[in-house]
C-alpha cells in the first residue's frame, strides 16, 4: 500500500481515494509525457542541426581552421640591354618574426630588450609591435623586416636566449649600380590603400609589393609574377597544427625584362652630363629604342630600403631640386632654337623662300609696333636658309615664319611628333605644347598676333617640348620622315626558363609626309651648324660626323640660359650610304637648365658622347683625348 | 501500464538493471570524450582529466551499491540534519568557498575540491520528500506550501549568492515535480511557475531591450523602470490589500483571484527590479547572446557559436571518434564539462547523439516507473525530485550544447567531468535504485517493513 493512497482518506475536501489515486497517475503521465516531448524536442532539433543543416557547419569548422597563406612569387629582373648586366634583383632578406604565445609574459620584456639592442632599435618601437591583445596567441607577429644575416646568424646560434623568435625570408629588391637609371627602372614600395581600390580587381592584395615608377610600375604586371598559396591549419590560438601544409598553388616567377638601354653608354652620359641639373638621351632612330636616359638629380631606390628608409624617401620627396622627376620625359621646356630644325624644314618643304634666298640680317626685326633682336645684336648680315639654321640667325626665321603663319608651323611641329605623347614605355610623361589660334583664344581669351608667330618661330612663347620630343624631332630628320615610338624595353624574357616572351618591334608613332629632298637639305643645314655654324668651336669630336642643332633659351635669370643640344650621328653625306649606317645611327639630345652656372655644357656633353660612343672611350678618356675644351670643365668623378 | 500489479518481483529486478545498464552505458560514454576532450591536434594526451572520471565513476558506483542497499527510511531520519549540515556548508562556501569562473561554488584544501551545491541538491530532495510524506494531503494548504517552497528557497538563495544561478535554478523544476506528485493545488504551482517566469522576464527585460531591440520598454517600464514602477508597486500593494480585506469582509471568489492576480505581478515586478540592479555584465550578455550568439562572436558568444558549430558539423554519423575538430583544435571550450555533448555531437553525429539521448531516456523512463510505482511516499517524492533533477541537467546542458537553451555551466550527468557532479548523480541512481529494491522486496514479502 502507497502512503499516498492511505492519506487519502482524511485528505482535503470530499476526495476519495480513488480519485487521488486517479489525480496521481494523471499528474505522472503528465510529467511522463513532458519529459517525452521535451527529448523528441531536442532529438528533433539535433535532426535540424546534424542532418539537414550539416553541411553549413562542417563548411564553417573547416573554414574557421583554415588560413591561407601566400608565397610571395620572386620579382622578375631587370637587365640591360646585353642582358647580362642585371640591374634589378632580388637579395635574400629575413623578416624576423616573434611567437608571442610562445614566450611568458615575465620573459617578454627582457626578450625584446635583447632583441632591440642586438637589432639596435627603440624598445618601445618593438614592443608596440606585440600588443598585450594578442600575447597569447601562436601566429608569428613580424617584428622586423629587412634583417642582417649576420644578425639572424646570431640569433640562430643563441637561440636559447631568444624563446619564441623565428624568421621567414622576406625576398628585397636590390638594384645594382643604378645610378642615373633610377628613374628608368623605378623602384618598388608596398601597395597603399588607394592603389588597393584601383587594383584589387587585378589580383593585388594587402601587403603586395607594387613597382611605383619607372619600368618597375610600367612593366608590373610582367615582373610581378603569381604569388603561390598555401592552406595551413590552426588551432584556437593560431598555432599551426600540422606541419605539411598543403600547397594550393605553387608561385610562379615574375617575368624577367630587358631594357633597351646600354649601361656603358648610360654611364658615358650620366658623366657627360655630370652634376648638372638636366638630361640626356641617347636614341636608337631607327627603331625608337632608348640607348641611354638621364635626368639629373637622380635618386638611390636602395636608399628606400631597411633602416630609415622611410625618412630618407620623405627627404627626397621635399628636395626642391625634385630628384624624382625624370626631366628627360616629365618636363617640358621652350625648345628654342633646336625648333629651327623644324622652321627650316618648314620653310624648304613649303618653298616659302627659295633654298638661297638671302636675308639681310642687321640684328633687328620689327614687327607691328614691337622689335625682335637677334641673339647677336650686329646681326649675320645676308643670310640663306642653311646659314640661319647653322648660325641660328633669329631675323631670318622670324621672317620666314611670318610668312608661314601660326598654323603651318603649328602643322609641321605636331608632324615632327611635338605636343603629343611619344607613348613611351615609362609612366608619367608629359606631351609639351604646340599653342594654336583657337587655344589662344579660348583659354587665353586673346586673339593670336603677329608677334606670337614671331616667337614661335625660334621655339619661344608657348611652345614646350620634352627632351625626348626634341631626341624625336632629330630622329625624324636622321631616319628621312619616320618616327619610332621610343621605348626602353627591348623584350621580355619567362622568368625560370629565359626564353623571350615578348618583343618591343619598332613601331612608327608619325610617319610624315613631307619629301626625302626636304630632309636631305635639313639634314646638310645641320651638318652646316657643326662645320661651320654656332656648334663648331664645341663639337670637336672628330670620331663621327655629326649633324645637329644647338639651342640657348632665356629664362629671365641673368647670364643663365636652358642649353639645348641635339644631333644625330654619323652624318653621311651620300644618301646611299646613309642607309648602310642607318643602324648604327644615334641621336643625342642634351637639355642642361638654367638653374646651373651657364657652361654651354649641353653641347659640350653631347661631344663627349658622341666621342666615347663612337671612338669606343670612356668619357675619362674622351676628355682627355678632346682636350683642351674640358680642362676645366667639372667631371663626376665615378 | 506503468504500474506493474502483482506479483513479479523477477520483471522489476530485471528493470532495475535497465536503470544500471543505462547508468553504466552513460559512465562509459562520458570517459570516453572527457578522454578525447584531452587530446590534442597532434594525437597527444595532455590531460589526465580521463582518468580521474574514471576513478569517480568507479567510487561512485560504491556509492551507488551503499545508497541502494541501505533501507531508505533510514535517510529520512537523517534528513533534518544532513539538510542543516548542508546549509552550513552551503553558507561557508559562499563565504570562504574557491572562485572557479566567477564563482565561490568550491570548497577544498589544494588539488582536492568538492562542490557542496551538487550534494546539496540530494540533500534538499530527502527533505522535502520527508517534509512532504509527513503532511500528506496537507500541501493542499497554502501555509504548508509555503514552507515547502521555504525548505527549497534556503539552498537556492546560499547558492545563488555564490553566484550560480544556473545550478540556483535546478532546484526550480525538482520542486515543482515533487509538490505535483504530492497532490499540490495547481493555482499554487502556477502561482509559483507564474511568479518565476515573470521575474526573470522583468529582470532581464531592460538589458534585452537595452542591448539587442534598441528601444524603449514601452508599457513594461511601468513594471521595470525604477522610477515608475515604485509607484505601481505602491498601487498593486494597495490593490492586493484592499482584495484581502474585501475577500475577509464578503467573502467573494474574485477578490480571491485578485489577490492572486495582484501578488503576482507585485512579486514578480519587486524580484524582476532586485534582478535587473543586481545581474552582472557578463549575466546579462549570457542572455543576450543566448537570443543572437553572433553579437559578439569573439567574446560572449564564442562558446555557443562554437559548440552550436561542432554539433552541426558533426552530420549524420559524425567525424569519428578523436577526429573532431572543433574539440582538437580547441575551439572549443570547457569540452569537458559543460560543452561535453558538443564534442559527442561532433565526434559521433546525430547517432551518438541520439544513443545518449535515449540513454538518458531510458534512465529517466524507468526512475518515473520506479517512483510511481514505490511502496511509500517518501520513497515516491525523493525518485520524483531525482527524475526531476536528471530530467532538467540532461535537457538544459543538451540544449545549451544546441544552442536552444541559454548558457547556465550546468553539468551532464555521468558524462561531464567532475567529481561532485558525478557522484551526485550515482547517489542518485543509488537512491533510485534502492527504491525499486524496496518495492521487490515488498512485494516478495522477504523484506523489511517500510514503516
Amino acid at each position: 500500500m502507497s502512503g499516498l493512497r492511505r492519506h487519502a482518506g482524511r485528505g482535503g475536501g470530499g476526495s476519495s481515494a480513488g480519485e487521488v489515486q486517479r489525480r496521481l497517475r494523471a499528474r505522472v503521465t503528465g510529467l511522463a509525457v513532458g519529459f517525452g516531448g521535451a527529448f523528441l524536442l531536442l532529438a528533433g532539433y539535433m535532426f535540424f542541426l546534424q542532418v539537414v543543416r550539416g553541411f553549413e557547419f562542417r563548411t564553417r569548422a573547416s573554414d574557421v581552421a583554415r588560413r591561407e597563406l601566400t608565397v610571395p612569387a620572386p620579382r622578375g629582373r631587370i637587365y640591360d640591354r646585353t642582358y647580362q648586366r642585371t640591374l634589378a634583383t632580388n637579395r635574400d632578406s629575413f623578416a624576423l618574426d616573434i611567437v608571442p604565445g610562445e614566450v611568458s609574459a615575465a620573459q617578454l620584456p627582457a626578450l625584446l630588450d635583447r632583441l632591440a639592442e642586438l637589432l639596435n632599435v627603440d624598445h618601445t618601437e618593438l614592443a608596440a609591435r606585440v600588443p598585450p591583445s594578442q600575447r597569447h596567441l601562436f601566429q608569428p607577429i613580424e617584428l622586423r623586416s629587412a634583417v642582417d644575416f649576420s644578425k639572424i646568424a646570431y640569433i640562430a646560434e643563441h637561440l636559447d636566449q631568444f624563446p619564441g623568435i623565428t624568421w621567414h625570408s622576406e625576398p628585397i629588391r636590390e638594384y645594382h649600380e643604378i645610378g642615373s637609371l633610377a628613374h628608368v627602372v623605378g623602384y618598388v614600395g608596398d601597395i597603399s590603400r588607394e592603389e588597393l581600390q584601383v587594383l584589387f580587381n587585378e589580383g593585388y592584395a594587402v601587403g603586395a609589393t607594387l613597382g611605383k615608377s619607372g619600368v618597375e610600375k610600367a612593366l608590373d604586371a610582367q615582373l610581378r609574377g603569381v604569388d603561390g598559396l598555401r592552406q595551413r591549419t590552426v588551432d584556437v590560438r593560431e598555432r599551426t597544427v600540422s606541419e605539411r601544409s598543403t600547397t594550393v598553388r605553387p608561385p610562379e616567377a615574375g617575368n624577367d625584362v630587358v631594357l633597351t638601354i646600354d649601361r656603358e653608354l648610360q654611364r658615358v652620359a650620366e658623366q657627360a652630363l655630370g652634376q648638372r641639373v638636366g638630361s640626356a638621351i641617347v636614341l636608337e632612330p631607327s627603331t625608337g629604342a632608348i640607348l641611354a636616359m638621364v635626368s639629373y638629380p637622380w635618386f638611390d631606390a636602395n636608399s628606400f630600403v631597411g633602416d630609415g628608409g622611410g625618412a630618407e624617401f620623405r627627404r627626397l620627396s621635399l628636395d626642391p631640386s625634385f630628384p624624382f622627376i625624370n626631366r628627360a620625359i616629365q618636363s617640358a621646356y621652350p625648345p628654342a632654337s633646336t625648333f629651327k630644325i623644324i622652321m627650316t624644314a618648314a620653310v624648304f618643304g613649303e618653298e616659302t623662300l627659295a633654298a638661297d634666298h638671302e636675308i639681310d640680317c642687321h640684328g633687328t626685326f620689327e614687327f607691328g609696333d614691337r622689335v625682335f633682336n637677334d641673339w647677336l645684336p650686329e646681326g649675320h648680315g645676308p643670310t640663306d636658309l642653311p646659314n640661319a639654321l647653322a648660325h641660328s640667325c633669329d631675323i631670318f626665321y622670324y621672317q620666314a615664319g611670318v610668312r608661314l603663319g601660326v598654323d603651318t608651323i603649328g602643322q609641321y611641329a605636331r608632324d615632327f611628333g611635338f605636343g603629343a605623347a611619344t607613348g613611351l614605355d615609362l609612366p608619367g610623361e608629359v606631351s609639351g605644347f604646340v599653342p594654336t589660334r583657337e587655344w589662344k583664344a579660348s583659354v587665353r581669351n586673346v586673339s593670336w598676333v603677329g608677334g606670337d608667330t614671331v616667337n614661335l618661330s625660334i621655339g619661344q612663347g608657348f611652345v614646350t617640348a620634352t627632351p625626348l620630343q626634341v631626341a624625336n624631332m632629330a630622329a625624324m630628320v636622321a631616319n628621312g620622315g619616320v618616327i619610332y615610338r621610343p621605348h626602353v624595353v627591348r623584350e621580355v624574357r619567362h622568368g625560370s626558363t629565359g626564353q623571350i616572351v615578348a618583343t618591343t618591334e619598332p613601331e612608327p608613332l608619325h610617319v610624315s609626309t613631307i619629301d626625302a629632298e626636304t630632309f636631305e637639305f635639313v639634314r646638310d643645314a645641320m651638318r652646316l651648324v657643326i662645320t661651320d655654324g654656332t656648334a663648331n668651336v664645341v663639337l670637336t669630336t672628330d670620331a663621327v660626323d655629326v649633324a645637329g642643332k644647338t639651342g640657348t633659351s632665356e629664362v629671365g635669370i641673368e647670364d643663365r640660359f636652358h642649353s639645348w643640344f641635339v644631333a644625330y650621328g654619323p652624318y653621311v653625306d651620300d644618301h646611299d650610304a646613309a642607309v648602310d649606317v642607318a643602324g648604327d645611327t644615334i641621336v643625342v639630345a642634351v637639355m642642361v637648365e638654367a638653374v646651373n652656372e651657364w657652361e654651354w655644357w649641353a653641347p659640350k656633353a653631347a661631344n663627349l658622347i658622341f666621342q666615347a660612343h663612337f671612338a669606343r672611350q670612356s668619357v675619362l678618356e674622351a676628355v682627355a683625348y678632346l682636350r683642351p675644351w674640358y680642362q676645366s670643365a667639372v667631371l663626376v668623378a665615378d | 501500464m506503468l504500474r506493474s500489479d502483482g506479483p513479479q518481483a523477477g520483471r522489476v529486478r530485471s528493470l532495475d538493471f535497465s536503470l544500471l545498464a543505462a547508468t553504466v552505458a552513460l559512465l562509459i560514454v562520458g570517459v570516453l570524450f572527457v578522454y578525447s576532450s584531452g587530446v590534442a591536434s597532434d594525437g597527444t594526451v595532455v590531460s589526465n582529466e580521463w582518468l580521474k572520471q574514471i576513478l569517480w565513476g568507479a567510487s561512485g558506483l560504491g556509492l551507488l551499491a551503499i545508497f541502494a542497499v541501505t533501507n531508505h527510511q533510514r535517510f529520512k531520519a537523517y534528513t533534518p540534519y544532513v539538510y542543516v549540515a548542508t546549509l552550513v556548508l552551503l553558507l561557508f562556501t559562499a563565504l570562504i568557498g574557491r572562485p572557479v569562473n566567477g564563482a565561490r561554488s568550491w570548497l577544498g584544501i589544494g588539488e582536492l575540491g568538492i562542490q557542496p551545491s551538487e550534494f546539496a541538491k540530494v540533500a534538499t530532495i530527502l527533505v522535502l520528500a520527508a517534509y512532504l510524506s509527513e503532511i500528506g494531503n496537507g500541501i493542499r494548504e497554502l501555509p504548508r506550501f509555503l514552507l515547502a517552497l521555504g525548505l527549497v528557497a534556503a539552498p537556492v538563495v546560499l547558492i545563488a549568492l555564490q553566484p550560480d544561478l544556473g545550478t540556483a535554478l535546478v532546484y526550480a523544476p525538482i520542486f515543482l515535480t515533487m509538490t505535483l506528485v504530492a497532490g499540490a493545488r495547481p493555482r499554487h504551482l502556477m502561482f509559483v511557475v507564474t511568479v518565476g517566469l515573470l521575474t526573470v522576464f522583468l529582470g532581464v527585460l531592460p538589458a534585452v531591450q537595452q542591448q539587442i531591440l534598441g528601444h524603449e520598454p514601452g508599457l513594461w517600464r511601468l513594471l521595470t523602470d525604477p522610477s515608475i514602477s515604485r509607484y505601481t508597486l505602491l498601487v498593486l500593494a494597495g490593490v492586493v490589500a484592499l482584495s484581502g480585506l474585501g475577500f475577509r469582509v464578503f467573502g467573494r471568489r474574485y477578490y480571491y483571484w485578485m489577490i492572486y492576480g495582484g501578488s503576482v505581478l507585485l512579486l514578480a515586478a519587486a524580484g524582476g527590479m532586485g534582478i535587473a540592479s543586481r545581474l552582472q555584465d557578463y549575466q546579462i550578455m549570457r542572455l543576450v547572446i543566448f537570443i543572437d550568439p553572433w553579437i559578439d562572436p569573439r567574446g560572449a558568444g564564442w562558446n555557443i557559436i562554437q559548440s552550436v558549430t561542432a554539433v552541426g558539423a558533426g552530420g549524420f554519423s559524425g567525424a569519428g571518434f578523436l577526429e573532431g575538430t572543433q574539440s582538437h583544435l580547441r575551439y572549443l571550450p570547457q569540452q569537458s564539462t559543460d560543452f561535453i555533448f558538443s564534442i559527442i555531437g561532433e565526434e559521433w553525429g546525430f547517432l551518438g547523439g541520439i544513443f545518449v539521448l535515449l540513454l538518458f531516456a531510458a534512465l529517466i523512463g524507468r526512475g518515473v516507473v520506479i517512483f510511481y510505482s514505490a511502496r511509500d511516499d517518501f520513497a515516491t517524492f525523493v525518485g520524483a525530485g531525482i527524475v526531476a533533477m536528471f530530467f532538467f541537467h540532461a535537457f538544459v546542458n543538451m540544449g545549451m550544447a544546441m544552442g536552444i537553451m541559454p548558457i547556465t555551466g550546468i553539468p551532464l550527468p555521468f558524462l561531464s567531468y567532475g567529481g561532485s557532479s558525478l557522484w551526485t548523480g550515482m547517489i542518485g541512481v543509488g537512491l533510485l535504485a534502492n527504491i525499486g529494491l524496496a518495492r521487490a522486496r515488498g512485494r516478495t514479502g522477504g523484506g523489511a517493513q517500510l514503516r
